[in-house]
């Protein structure tokens, strides 16, 4: 851990996800394409479960899903996080087929429910990480 | 219930009741135990060997499971005076119970040893907790973490909480319906001088407790406490020589897997668990079915565990496992009681152990609640289950365990009364 104030988790990128999160630097959303079947899988990991392909490419997803589970967390778990209570964790399937989690912001928890239209947006978590973020479409 | 006609125990492949559990112990359920898990380990096993009357010399295997929060098999071994032939430390948590059994059974089986004890030993309280908050919180995240923690994703309940959403979502269940788990444990605890929790709850206790992350009230939430527990296994035919009647298994299923268990990211319905498939091998291997079980102990880490489980094991349709917990058929003196010590909800954290040991202690007809202790040694059961009365199942003949680690995984185990 460096010496600032950021006291949460902090993701290690491994060479499988590294790509990911230089991507979500430049504010986009990359996921892996095998390049031996052409099958789009998310979070990244090594191998390709239709072909067992490690080559892989990586596309600009969409940025756009629509909710297929969520929750919201009122006890503060990790201390780090003690501020933004409460917040909303999703799960989301993305156009692309594949499924992310991420907070939802902004929404009011009313109106929250699985469909719900959302979009991929960015936030500097701190130098040298964007984290992704949800929010509700429209 | 009196097993099928039908059931064809003679094929080998089954091993079906060829293998028993012949003895239990656990340490006192408390939060604070101040005392190491190697202590309290110890103490669980002594305790075990002393309920079956095994002696250090004819116990030669064991099998532990942990998080990198225990003490390995071997000091407790060597602080009972055992000498192993055979054992293993796995890592684990929920799930694990009944996936040891079976591997006890294998080893056995394979000629390593004879006698298994498993025990896991935990400061789930006081030391780690298995929410992940405290030490574990600070550590970098890695690998398919690395989509949840970074996120305030954590706990348990934070990660089985969309599955528990989703299915609401798809089956209608309501929170009132669920909490009736709650209510339904808390009661049973009532009458088990060992839980940590004895009070009796109601369904508003449970809706109106504080949310911790939806859907999951605080009561919804199973309790973390500091305790070892151990389970010992080996021939049945060694049992007869031992002080209790044996718990012989029918068939287990160990850690069985949906098609990917990194729960968000796979296909398929999320509000499916892996029961879906572990009743596959659990009542063809068993000879039995849903309708043949007396007594259930489906896992309640939360109360939408026990419920998710029941029904992906066959005891009532899809969707209908709200109607299935809230119907009071799993209350001490109806249909199907589960989880009669009170659980994880109530009774202590363990991993599945106490669920497990409740189950064989019911198969006794030996169940240690305040009743009466008459002249031959044995309680002389009431079956009147008011609070701080009987917890013995009347004729209990076949139990089911359900064990959970997290929607993607699972465990499960038949015993009958030898
Ligand atoms: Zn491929």
């Amino acid at each position: 851990m460096t010496n600032d104030s950021y006291d949460k988790p902090m993701p290690e990128p491994t060479p499988d996800s590294a790509p990911y999160w230089a991507g979500l630097q430049q504010h986009k959303l990359l996921l892996q394409k095998c390049a031996g079947c052409g099958r789009i899988r998310h979070y990244p990991r090594p191998m390709c479960d239709a072909c067992y392909s490690t080559d892989v490419t990586w596309v600009e997803a969409a940025g756009r899903g629509k909710v297929h589970s969520w929750t919201i967390t009122h006890h503060a778990f990790v201390p780090g996080f003690r501020d933004e209570l409460p917040y909303v964790l999703a799960t989301v399937d993305l156009e692309e087929g594949v499924r992310m989690n991420a907070q939802l912001r902004g929404a009011d928890p009313v109106s929250l429910r699985i469909g719900l239209p959302v979009r991929v947006d960015y936030e500097r978590a701190r130098e040298g990480l964007t984290l992704p973020i949800l929010r509700a479409e429209g | 219930m009196p097993l099928p006609a039908d059931t064809d125990a003679s094929t080998p492949k089954y091993l079906r009741d060829k293998y028993a559990i012949v003895g239990v112990g656990e340490t006192v359920y408390t939060r604070g135990s101040g005392r190491t898990t190697r202590a309290m380990g110890s103490e669980a096993v002594r305790n075990a060997m002393a309920d079956a009357g095994l002696k250090p010399g004819d116990v030669d295997g064991m099998l532990s499971y942990q998080g990198v929060d225990s003490t390995f098999g071997p000091m407790i071994a060597g602080d009972c005076a055992m000498r192993l032939n055979f054992y293993m430390d796995v890592f684990g948590g929920g799930s694990s119970t009944e996936a040891l059994i079976g591997i006890a059974i294998g080893v056995m089986e394979a000629g390593l040893c004879k006698c298994v004890a498993i025990f896991r030993s935990m400061n789930g309280f006081s030391q780690v907790r298995i929410g992940g908050t405290g030490a574990r919180s600070a550590a970098p995240v890695s690998g398919d973490m690395l989509h949840t923690r970074a996120y305030g994703w954590q706990s348990a309940g934070q990660s089985f909480a969309p599955t528990f959403m989703r299915y609401m979502h798809d089956y209608g269940t309501t929170p009132e319906q669920v909490a009736m788990v709650k209510v339904i444990h808390s009661e049973h605890a009532s009458n088990n001088p060992k839980a940590y929790y004895k009070k009796r709850m109601t369904v508003d206790d449970v809706v109106n407790s504080r949310m911790i992350c939806k859907p999951l009230h605080l009561l919804d939430c199973c309790v973390e406490t500091d305790n070892a527990t151990c389970i010992i296994v080996t021939r049945a035919e060694h049992a007869k020589d031992l002080r209790h009647t044996p718990a012989l298994i029918r068939g287990v299923v160990g850690r069985c897997n949906k098609p990917r268990m990194d729960m968000h990211y796979q296909a398929g319905p999320i509000s499916r668990v892996a029961g879906w498939y572990a009743k596959d091998i659990l009542w063809p291997n068993s000879g039995v079915g849903p309708e043949d079980i007396d007594v259930t102990g489906a896992y309640d880490a939360f109360t939408f565990t026990t419920m998710l489980q029941l029904e992906d094991y066959g005891f009532c349709g899809r969707g209908e496992g709200g109607d299935y917990v809230s119907s009071g058929i799993m209350r001490l003196g109806n249909k199907r009681p589960n989880n009669t010590s009170g659980g994880h909800l109530c009774e202590g954290y363990t991993h599945g152990m106490n669920m497990v040991i409740e189950n064989v202690r019911q198969l006794r007809h030996d169940i240690d609640d305040s009743c009466p202790i008459g002249p031959d040694g044995k309680r002389q059961h009431t079956y009147d289950y008011k609070e701080g009365g009987c917890r013995q199942v009347k004729n209990v003949e076949v139990t089911a365990n359900l064990g959970w680690a997290m929607p993607g995984t699972g465990s499960a185990m038949v015993m009958r009364r030898g």
